[in-house]
């Protein structure tokens, strides 16, 4: 017996979860540097400027989150295969042994990856004296993993409830056709590039260059000089983290937290609008068919669509609005 | 499994998606690194991973739609909605962190007034660099880029999905490493940053849509092949 | 598992050694030659234990971290892990391609010397981006053999993937990688941990002073965690014709490889820079 209510509370778990999981995946990619930011680190060396910053050079953000994602998903999906078998009549205990277990596996598998991206790029600089400090290398380790470990925890936690949302909410036929391992890859790469694209911004326009003068672009003579000292003695990342966290990382959190609201409140309400949802039809396959289709299910994609093109508009608008506020507020530049 | 007539669409679907997708990271606009500095405009990532996961969020709202929908354009627009709409988030909330968290106005670096709205650009501007945050022109571009980028993410999904018979999993694996190869390419001919419609790397387009729809029509071929020769009754 | 037989252990030892002693004074060509053409034969023998194709795919990830450093040096425009993840995105199309004609010429289990053809397939389709995107009158890159180098991850990515699908399913059937890799979602594991095992190597040695020996070993790390993963998903899928000793032994495998490279690569770096100090302040103070 299927519950809309559920549906739509599950939702609201998930977008909850979304702002949590980028949150801490901003935070993350900035107690120990990583993605575009990093450049500036991997520059200051370069530059003369030796620092005791972490060198966190996986990959890109999208792409490495993926991967952390997508292990402990991978290993959850392993878990669960093996331990819901056991528990036939409450498959939610075997989640909750199966998922942290897979999260724990990928934070370990986040500090081998650190471990060998600080070494592997200091490694590569010998020539411009920068050393290897162990302290740097030890002391941001469980902060990494510690931070990485909220975000794939969400997301496994998304990727587990999208594809069992149908069995949560009553019906088992509205699981989302994609297994749990492909989901938290999916996620992973969305959290991972707006993380990326948005969390960034803090920690390299501002807390990088904080030594600059506030309220312009960091010009190009500026690159590679970082901000070394943190308010008391040598700045490392730990310094950064709180910082960012102040602005920088909700910000980024509320941007993931829209975009999984906005996405799954459209489809929810265009089967809604549809008539397709409090009743499904009484032949929807079990295992999704994609030559499966009813008037209403067409109706609903053309109403998500319909609420989606509102949306876009709404933040056009929005954007042109504010904007030209700034505009009028900030006035044009005055600097030298 | 014999060569149905309908089959050559998928050639087609995948062509159109691939030209689409290099077309889509054409139009983002892209700070890379140098965003995250606030020394260029746009989003302060890649092209491909911007891109990457616009189409992400297009490709789960597409499969969630193709669960309860058969027709190829809803389908399609699902996902280019969803990708927009992520797009226009990010670049949303990425202005009110360059206004918020550090101060800037944001500023188109290639224009001297913007087209759309006619506001001047470089009185704003800090010198030494090539402009900052995400203003109007390039947010539209932008959205545009999300929607066409996710619009043939969403189609050649479909396409394998309904024309090939891949599975659920299959088809959004294939559909992601084809579309993956076409804005890589393109985020090579981009080579760092640029503003989308009005930057005059725009104009280099043209190029990367001839290797792209020559890697799109070899990709093609290949799950034509693929789909020719699975064993009958499909995957 | 921990009533692993000392007898397996000592046979797994012996191969990654061996790997060492040998195989990093080849040249790129020589290395290029000779991975590819053992990862092709393991390939097509799916009946052989998953610890061999484990050995095969070690030797694809070498030879396509070799690739992506030899074009990254040239500096790409958009990140090394761009080139990577085309490598395995033409892996996975290929592969595809291969399973799809993997059933001509097949002895059921054991024998699929057609998957090669997705393999040289992936080579046309990344010699023709190669071209495109080296040429002046296209995108115009200017990298030195852009096209050999685009060339040898579409194959080898092509390989990697395919050794990944037999180790996990025990054969290179169509339906049973669907059912067994592609809907269960494993998929998705291996497309991302291939792509690291591609491009992260060279992403994390990045420098003036990167070596070569470095980077690779990296690689081989990367291999081995990523063989203890699809290790315990074999055990879970029990698909391999050899009962329960196969997926252990891929596990302890890749234990092994892991530990000993893992432990050479910290060591190496902490050799090789400038100083490893335990603690200090920065230059300019102290």
């Amino acid at each position: 017996m299927l519950v809309v209510e559920l549906l739509f509370a599950w939702m609201l778990v998930i977008a909850f979860l979304a702002f949590i999981a980028c949150t801490f995946e901003d935070l993350e990619s900035d107690v120990g540097s990583q993605s575009n930011p990093n450049s500036q680190v991997q520059l200051a060396a370069q530059v003369g400027q030796v620092h005791r910053f972490f060198n966190k050079a996986i990959s890109g953000e999208p792409l490495s989150n993926a991967m952390y994602c997508t292990v402990a998903g991978t290993t959850a999906w392993i878990l669960l295969q093996k331990l819901e078998p056991i528990v036939p009549d409450a498959k939610w205990k075997a989640a909750v042994v199966a998922i942290p277990l897979g999260v724990a596996v990928a934070a370990m598998i986040h500090i081998i990856f650190s471990i060998t991206a600080h070494c592997g790029r200091t490694a590569g600089q010998k020539r411009f004296e920068q050393p290897i400090y162990l302290d740097v290398l030890y002391g941001h380790l469980l902060p990494i993993a510690t931070h990485g470990f909220m975000t794939t925890f969400c997301i496994t936690s998304i990727a587990y409830i999208q594809s069992n949302l149908g069995t949560l909410a009553g019906d088992p036929r509205l699981n989302h056709p994609f297994a749990l391992p492909l989901l938290a890859f999916i996620w992973g790469i969305t959290v991972g590039a707006i993380g990326s694209s948005t969390g960034d911004i803090h920690y390299g326009t501002e807390r990088e260059f904080q030594d600059r003068p506030f309220g312009e672009g960091k010009r190009v003579v500026y690159h590679g000089k970082i901000t070394r000292y943190a308010e008391c003695g040598v700045r490392t990342q730990k310094d950064i983290v709180g910082f960012c966290a102040k602005f920088g990382g909700p910000c980024t959190g509320l941007t993931f937290g829209l975009i999984i609201l906005f996405e799954n409140y459209r489809t929810l309400i265009g089967m809604e609008l549809a008539r397709f949802l409090p009743v499904l039809p009484a032949d929807l396959p079990f295992v999704p068919d994609v030559h499966f289709a009813t008037a209403a299910g067409n109706m609903s994609a053309v109403w998500g669509i319909v609420v989606g093109l509102f949306i876009i508009a709404a933040l056009l608008v929005g954007n042109m609005v504010f904007v030209r506020w700034v505009r009028k507020k900030y006035g044009p530049f005055v600097g030298a | 499994m014999a060569l149905e007539p309908e089959m050559i669409l998928i050639v087609g679907y995948v062509v159109i998606g691939g030209l689409l997708a290099s077309l889509g990271a054409h139009l983002l606009p892209v700070g890379g690194a140098p965003a995250a500095m606030g020394t260029a405009t746009g989003v302060a990532t890649g092209t491909v991973q911007l891109m990457f996961g616009a189409v992400m969020t297009g490709l789960f709202t597409s499969s969630t739609v193709s669960s309860f929908s058969n027709n190829i354009w809803l389908v399609a627009i699902s996902g280019a909605v969803g990708a927009a709409i992520m797009i226009t988030v990010v670049m949303f909330m990425a202005n009110i962190m360059y206004v918020f968290g550090c101060g800037i106005v944001p500023v188109s670096g290639r224009v001297a007034v913007d087209p759309i709205t006619k506001e001047p650009q470089t009185p704003y501007k800090t010198p030494q660099t090539d402009g900052h945050g995400v203003p109007n022109v390039v947010f539209i571009s932008g959205t545009m880029g999300g929607f066409v980028g996710g619009f043939g993410g969403g189609l050649m999904y479909f396409a394998l999905l309904f024309y090939a018979n891949f599975t659920y999993v299959t088809a959004a694996i294939a559909a992601l490493s084809i579309f993956l190869a076409n804005a890589i390419l393109a985020a090579y001919n981009i080579r760092g940053t640029t503003e989308g419609l009005y930057d005059p790397k725009f104009k280099r387009l043209p190029k990367a849509l001839v290797s792209s729809l020559a890697i799109s029509v070899l990709a093609g071929i290949v799950v034509l092949l693929a789909t020719i020769g699975l064993p009958q009754g499909g995957i | 598992m921990t009533v692993t037989p000392a007898v397996v252990e000592e046979e797994e030892v012996t191969a990654p050694k061996k790997g060492l002693s040998f195989k990093f004074p080849f040249a790129e060509t020589e290395l290029g030659l000779i991975a590819g053409i053992l990862a092709a034969i393991i390939t097509i023998f799916t009946g052989l234990p998953a610890v061999i194709k484990a050995v095969g795919m070690l030797l694809a990830f070498v030879w396509g971290a070799d690739s992506v450093r030899k074009t990254s040096k040239y500096g790409l425009g958009t990140g090394v892990p761009s080139i990577g993840v085309l490598g395995i995105g033409y892996g996975v199309i290929g592969a595809l391609m291969g399973l799809a004609f993997a059933r001509y010429g097949s002895v059921e289990g054991i024998f699929y010397p057609a998957v090669l053809i997705g393999v040289l397939f992936m080579g046309g389709i990344g010699l023709v981006s190669g071209y495109f995107s080296n040429n002046e009158k296209f995108i115009a890159m200017k990298i030195p053999r852009l096209e050999r180098a685009m060339m040898e991850l579409g194959m080898a990515g092509t390989l990697v993937i395919l050794l990944q699908f037999s180790i996990v399913t025990g054969s290179l059937r169509f339906d049973a990688v669907v059912d067994q890799v592609m809907d269960t979602g494993v998929i998705a594991f291996m497309f991302i941990l291939s792509c690291m095992g591609m491009f992260h190597p060279y992403n994390a040695c990045l420098g003036p002073d990167e070596r070569r020996e470095r980077t690779l070993m990296l690689s081989l790390e990367i291999s081995g965690l990523i063989s203890i993963i699809l290790g315990f998903a074999m055990i879970v899928l029990g698909t391999s014709p050899f009962g329960l000793w196969d997926p252990i032994a891929l596990i302890v495998f890749g234990v092994i490889v892991w530990v000993v490279f893992y432990r050479r690569f910290i060591k190496a770096c902490m050799k090789e820079c400038y100083a490893t100090v335990g603690t200090g302040l920065i230059k300019t103070i102290g």
